[in-house]
């Protein structure tokens, strides 16, 4: 029933995007049609952070169907963040570059910014209204000079077997969640809920009650610039999240001394000890959750025992789980490329359903358009119902205030603080 | 050989010179493989030389700088880091390279550079706190390589992809006024690396560089390599099992060789991998597409084509001629067909025009030789019935051949008497044998059944022949008839028989005995050329042997005489044995009887049709003492007219004949409802006697048909088995004895054989008369022939002498005939001597044999 009920849903917001974005007046689901001759020989280079990006080779090869005399090149950038700007002016600069939301206001990428195509530019005849509009970044000036290519989420990995074995259903709400907990906890999982213990996004806290915090701030906007502003008595709208927060630590669901134990990192840490086969849910973002294909063969736990796994919304809520979809990574376009019309070639070819929906499915992370990746692993994620379904650009929140509420579940969850103290220095909380 | 056959040995021979080209062009391109890989394996080391030769010069220059800056230090004056950057600044002479000091012991692993910040003109700090390239610094340097070169990584000051080399300094701290260890960093951009390898592209246009390290990170990253690790790369465009996984990267990062490995798009390429020169903890790979160098392959594949499609042409080409041919020679068939169906009519017109007239001559000779009482008379005309079997035979011969050649010679098995087939082969040989003095003898086994079932006529026709061509080819002597019988284990319905023919007569050479069973070939022509014959005897015999599943064996000492064998499988219808034939056959001989009618049928009517007057004649002549009602008719209207007035037991009807032939004639009166004939059986009377003539006038509604010339035996017989049984009177045996009753002294005559008298002239009374007139004109004639043997008339005596021979022969004085036959050979030699001396005995003997009759003097009156 509930699959039939996401395919529906799945394919009421395909008809949905249809209809109103890639349907109204748009090409993106139309065949790429080459603007340039065929022939045409030319190269470009993608430069960005990951270490190693598939998906994007993938494309290449793609885009080499129609281009067969191109080259593209992925380049990886130490300390990108800080070398970017430079290698855009410089003598060898990249044709596009990958961005992200936390660059949008922060001063030291304004050079950045400044070498960047502006792909709404009608002249470029680049079509990205399949693209969910919650997710575009605009300039200032209403440019839009960054398209996001990943969006990522916070939820957590759930062992389908364990529920299949156990005869549970995955928990919708929080109520439920304890409650499987209790049955998990008698049937001899010793942390029902596991995930690691850090500051960052991926942390397990901030995985378990940031959607919920960010729907609390959607609710209360008028305390958004209070919170950006770091003013202490915004602390408040921390409250309910903090303490379902401190309610979920204490409810036995999840050990986390345990966790700070067995898992060492932010990222591989979190697949291998999910893929050890014992750990009914593991809270992760999405961006742990892209790297599971690979590791799966590097598990041996895995290899000798595979399992069906799936990415749900951590059900914080009473009423549910929020989906918070933010950007993972953006394409931008070197203005100051040597050959910008083919780069900005490469960009009206990518940016369309079915070639950002062709990378997140190898990437395994969510793509910005309102169709789920193809892969099942996050089908679930379209039950939520639309109320509690938005980007966090829809909060409103910049950087620092995300980063202080980072740093009060961090404390609170580590018992190093409590709620009320939390709340309370707020703007002043120790981050790491 | 048929059409299909050729083209698929033609397809076959194609398809294997195709299979000698394919792999000899497989072989080349494989050497060509190989060689584009050792060509590539050479590049590679090239490559690696060029590239050793590159960093080592780079490496030259970072550690001159460092050398410098330690000198100052060694020497007391050592620079500051300032300094030392203000120092390279002056030394660089590229704008690209760039210089960096460094202190790896500092928090932020910062320094100075030689070039300011992009972002910041101003600002000349470089930090590598979020680059980690000095991992393994003190692996390299502990390697012992020459070179110490990091990975390829982003500068940090301009972000240009760059390498660098490094070296150990000490400079000045001016804070502490120490020394301190830093890093004294070239960086180069990565992009000068690749200039270097441009020439590569002259040669091997797709070829791509990587320098991986040991765990196959990227140093430097080649643009079709995907991943940010080679192995990784290599993991997932291979479908390799664990341990090929390990096995191939330990090979690509220990050792030195070359690889296929598929690229992303699935497409086979050559990796050629070796440890860097100069620094043996990064390994060289060179990549290129499959297809760049087996290009070469392609060509041999065109000239494949070629050679096929070369091949097809000329296969085409070749069988629209050989098709062309074959159709000049299907029509020259059709024609030598149409030839041969010419000759057959001409054969079958042959044998009516000639068996038509020879049917009067041989039949009318049949009635001189029945009534005739003159000596004279009657040798003449035993030579036409001589000489008139002997064309007979001879055209029967070629008919014979000619229905067998034309495949419509049939084996028609049905019972019949192996006694009966002795009777009439001795009959018809033992006469001939004896006129030429030879000594007819039998070895007939006594236990072969009774009776066979085969194809009697052919079987006797080819007993026959032999026989007969032992008695043309056997001078003095004897022939032998052999045939014995011995039981076939695996079939006990069947007996094979043995049949042989021994002959003393003149041999064959072996040389000749292949040309014993050759149409129309005849051996020793030239001393043969009086004997007749076609050629065709022998031939035929082997022909029908072979359809009866047998073969003539031939046996000859030349001049000593000749063995005819062959076996012969006959089914056995009755098994009582045959017993003594030899004795049997004693008896018969000494009981023949001349011609006597078998019956008389007095009551019976026969109508014979012929448009010849002479055949008529013939045929009621033949008839006469068998009292039959014959009546004539020259025409078919005049046969139909008798058809429909007056009953007749049998009908004979010619089948040629003018303006109605035999066939319509029959057809007519088939028609013909009111008639008192409407059973009588009706005979086709026929001179043709080339195949498929009784299919022919069986189908056209004859209930039989004769060949003419009319075998008088063979006429009665007929009648015999169509006339009605009880007009049919047997021919009683009374007759016989009177006609047989000769005086008892002539038995007792050396000089005579009253048999062979009595066979050659008919019955006893006219034996009695030829011997009279024999012994009443022996004074007279033997004193002609003193006489011209007197006068040197040699011709004459010649004459008289072969008058002499053919009279005794005709009485039964078998050696007097011999003896005067040699004499007349003798004279037509010219042999004078031998007449001189032997004429007289010869006269002699004849007035002896005269005297010694002289007892039937009017006993004939």
């Amino acid at each position: 029933m509930k699959k039939t009920l996401s395919a529906i849903l799945s394919l009421s917001m395909t008809a949905a995007l249809l209809l109103q974005g890639c349907g109204s007046g748009k090409k993106a689901d139309a065949p790429f049609v080459p603007k340039y001759d065929k022939d045409t020989e030319f190269s470009l280079t993608v430069a960005g952070s990951y270490s190693n990006f598939e998906s994007l080779e993938a494309e290449f090869e793609r885009f080499y169907e129609y281009y067969p005399n191109a080259s593209l090149q992925y380049v990886t950038m130490d300390d990108y963040n800080n070398v970017i700007s430079s290698a855009l002016v410089n003598s060898e600069p990249p044709d596009i570059f990958t961005t992200n939301s936390a660059m949008i206001g922060d001063e030291a990428y304004n050079d950045m910014f400044d070498s960047c195509e502006v792909l709404s530019d009608p002249s470029l005849d680049i079509d990205y209204s399949c693209i969910k509009e919650s997710l575009i970044r605009t300039t200032d000036s209403g440019d839009v000079v960054m398209l996001p290519i990943f969006t990522t989420s916070y939820g957590m990995l759930v062992n389908m077997d364990i529920f299949e074995k156990e005869g549970l259903k995955v928990p919708t709400d929080y109520k439920e969640l304890v409650s499987v907990c209790e049955k998990l906890k008698s049937a001899g999982y010793e942390s029902p809920m596991m995930g690691t213990d850090r500051f960052s996004g991926t942390g397990m806290f901030n995985c378990f009650v940031y959607p919920m915090f960010a729907y609390d701030v959607i609710n209360n906007s008028d305390k958004v610039d209070s919170l950006n502003a770091l003013d202490p008595s915004a602390g408040e709208v921390m409250r309910p999240s903090l303490e379902r927060l401190d309610e979920f630590v204490n409810s036995g669901c999840v050990d986390v001394e345990k966790c700070r134990e067995e898992i060492t990192d932010e990222y591989e840490a979190i697949i291998m000890r999910f893929f050890e086969g014992d750990v009914p849910m593991m809270l992760a973002a999405g961006d742990v959750v892209s790297g599971t294909a690979k590791r799966e063969s590097k598990s041996d736990a895995f290899t000798a025992h595979p399992f069906k796994y799936r990415f749900f919304a951590a059900p914080a809520g009473d009423d549910g789980g929020y989906f918070i979809n933010s950007i993972s990574i953006c394409f931008s376009v070197n203005k100051n490329s040597r050959n910008i019309d083919m780069a900005n070639e490469f960009m009206r070819f990518l940016i369309s359903n079915k070639e950002l929906g062709n990378m997140a499915s190898l990437k395994r992370l969510i793509p910005p358009i309102d169709v789920f990746s193809e892969d099942d692993l996050y089908s679930a994620l379209a039950d939520i119902p639309d109320d509690r379904s938005f980007s966090d650009k829809e909060t409103g929140l910049m950087d620092p205030a995300v980063r202080q509420f980072r740093a009060a579940i961090f404390a609170v969850g580590n018992k190093e603080m409590t709620v009320d103290e939390a709340v309370a220095s707020y703007g002043s909380i120790p981050e790491e | 050989m048929k059409r299909s056959l050729i083209i698929t040995i033609n397809l076959l021979i194609m398809g294997f010179i195709l299979f000698i080209i394919t792999s000899y062009a497989n072989t080349k391109a494989d050497e060509s493989y190989e060689n584009g890989i050792i060509g590539f394996e050479k590049m590679t080391m090239t490559t690696n030389r060029i590239i050793a030769n590159y960093l080592e010069d780079e490496q030259h220059l970072c550690d001159i700088w460092a050398n410098y800056i330690n000198l100052s230090a060694k020497d007391g004056v050592p620079m500051t880091a300032e300094d030392a950057v203000s120092f390279i600044r002056k030394a660089k002479t590229t704008q690209e390279i760039d210089g960096h000091l460094i202190f790896p012991d500092s928090p932020d692993r910062s320094g100075v550079s030689t070039a300011a910040k992009v972002s910041d003109p101003d600002d000349y700090t470089v930090s590598y706190k979020n680059i980690d390239i000095f991992d393994n610094i003190e692996s390299v340097s502990s390697s012992g390589d020459t070179v110490n070169l990091t990975r390829a990584y982003t500068n940090p000051m301009n972000g240009v992809q760059s390498i660098a080399f490094y070296d150990h300094v000490s400079v000045l701290d001016p804070g502490s006024g120490q020394l301190e260890d830093g890093l004294l960093m070239r960086v180069v951009p990565l992009s000068s690396l690749e200039q270097k390898l441009v020439f590569l592209k002259g040669e091997y246009e797709n070829v791509e560089i990587s320098i991986v390290d040991r765990e196959g990170n990227y140093v430097v990253h080649g643009k079709s390599f995907k991943n940010s690790n080679f192995f990784e790369y290599y993991k997932s465009y291979n479908e390799a099992s664990a341990e090929e996984y390990e096995l191939a990267t330990d090979e690509i990062a220990g050792g030195t060789g070359t690889m296929t490995i598929k690229n992303s798009k699935g497409d086979d390429c050559i990796l050629s991998y070796m440890p860097l020169e100069t620094m043996t903890t990064w390994v060289l790979l060179a990549y290129i597409p499959l297809t760049d160098l087996v290009a070469s392959r392609s060509i041999d594949w065109l000239l494949l084509g070629i050679a096929t499609l070369g091949f097809l042409l000329l296969l085409i080409f070749n069988s629209i001629v050989m098709m062309t041919y074959n159709r000049k020679l299907s029509e020259a068939a059709q024609q030598a067909n149409q030839a041969n169906e010419a000759k057959s009519d001409f054969l079958s017109a042959m044998s009516h025009d000639i068996r038509t007239p020879m049917n009067a001559i041989l039949g009318l000779n049949e009635m001189v030789l029945r009534d005739s009482r003159d000596d004279n008379i009657r040798m003449y005309s035993e030579s036409i019935r001589t000489a008139g079997n002997t064309l007979l035979g001879i055209i029967n011969d070629i008919l014979d051949f000619s229905r067998i050649e034309a495949g419509k010679m049939e084996i028609i098995n049905a019972d019949y008497s192996f006694v009966s087939l002795l009777n009439d082969l001795v009959n018809m040989v033992q006469k001939k044998a004896e006129e030429k003095g030879l000594v007819f003898t039998l070895d007939i086994d006594r236990d072969i059944p009774g009776t066979l079932n085969g194809d009697e006529m052919r079987i006797k026709q080819i007993i026959l022949n032999i026989l007969s061509n032992a008695v043309k080819y056997t001078d003095s002597g004897s022939i032998t008839l052999s045939v014995h019988a011995h039981d076939l284990r695996d079939k006990p319905d069947s007996v094979m028989l043995r049949i042989s023919v021994a002959d003393t007569g003149i041999g064959i050479k072996p040389e000749d005995l292949d040309k014993l069973f050759v149409a129309f070939e005849r051996i020793d022509e030239k001393t043969n050329r009086n004997i007749e014959g076609t050629g065709l005897g022998m031939t035929i015999v082997q022909r029908f042997l072979g359809m009866m599943g047998s073969h003539l064996e031939v046996e000859s000492e030349y001049g000593r005489g000749s063995v005819f064998s062959f076996d012969l499988e006959q089914k056995v219808v009755n098994r009582d044995p045959i017993g003594d034939y030899e004795e049997a056959f004693r008896q018969l001989s000494s009981q023949r009887k001349n011609y006597h009618e078998k019956f008389t049928a007095p009551d019976a009517g026969v109508l014979v049709v012929d448009d010849n007057p002479v055949n008529l004649t013939v045929f009621v002549n033949l008839l006469r003492k068998t009292r039959l009602k014959i009546d004539t008719a020259e025409s078919g209207d005049e046969c139909i007219a008798h058809f429909r007035d007056r009953h007749y037991d049998v009908i004979f009807l010619d089948h040629m004949m003018p303006d109605k032939d035999g066939i319509e004639t029959l057809k007519e009166m088939k028609s013909i409802t009111d008639t008192p004939n409407k059973e009588t059986p009706v005979i086709c009377l026929t001179a043709n006697a080339i195949s498929g003539m009784r299919k022919m006038y069986t189908d056209a509604g004859f209930d039989d048909y004769l060949t003419k010339p009319i075998d008088p035996e063979q006429l009665e017989m007929m009648l015999l088995q169509y006339l009605p049984k009880d007009k049919v009177i047997p021919a009683s045996g009374e007759e016989d004895t009177e006609d047989n009753a000769l005086p008892s002294f002539l038995s007792d005559l050396k000089e005579l054989d009253v048999d062979a008298g009595l066979a050659y002239c008919g019955d006893a009374e006219d034996y009695l008369m030829a011997l009279e007139m024999y012994m009443e004109s022996a004074d007279k004639k033997s004193e002609e022939i003193e006489r011209y043997r007197a006068e040197g008339d040699i011709k004459n005596t010649t004459v008289m002498v072969h008058a002499l021979k053919s009279a005794s022969r005709s009485i039964g004085a078998l050696e007097l005939g011999e003896f005067a036959a040699r004499l007349e050979k003798a004279g037509d030699g010219g042999d004078k001597e031998t007449l001189d001396r032997e004429l007289g005995e010869l006269i002699s003997r004849y007035r002896q044999l005269a005297r010694a009759l002289e007892p039937l003097r009017g006993l004939t009156l």
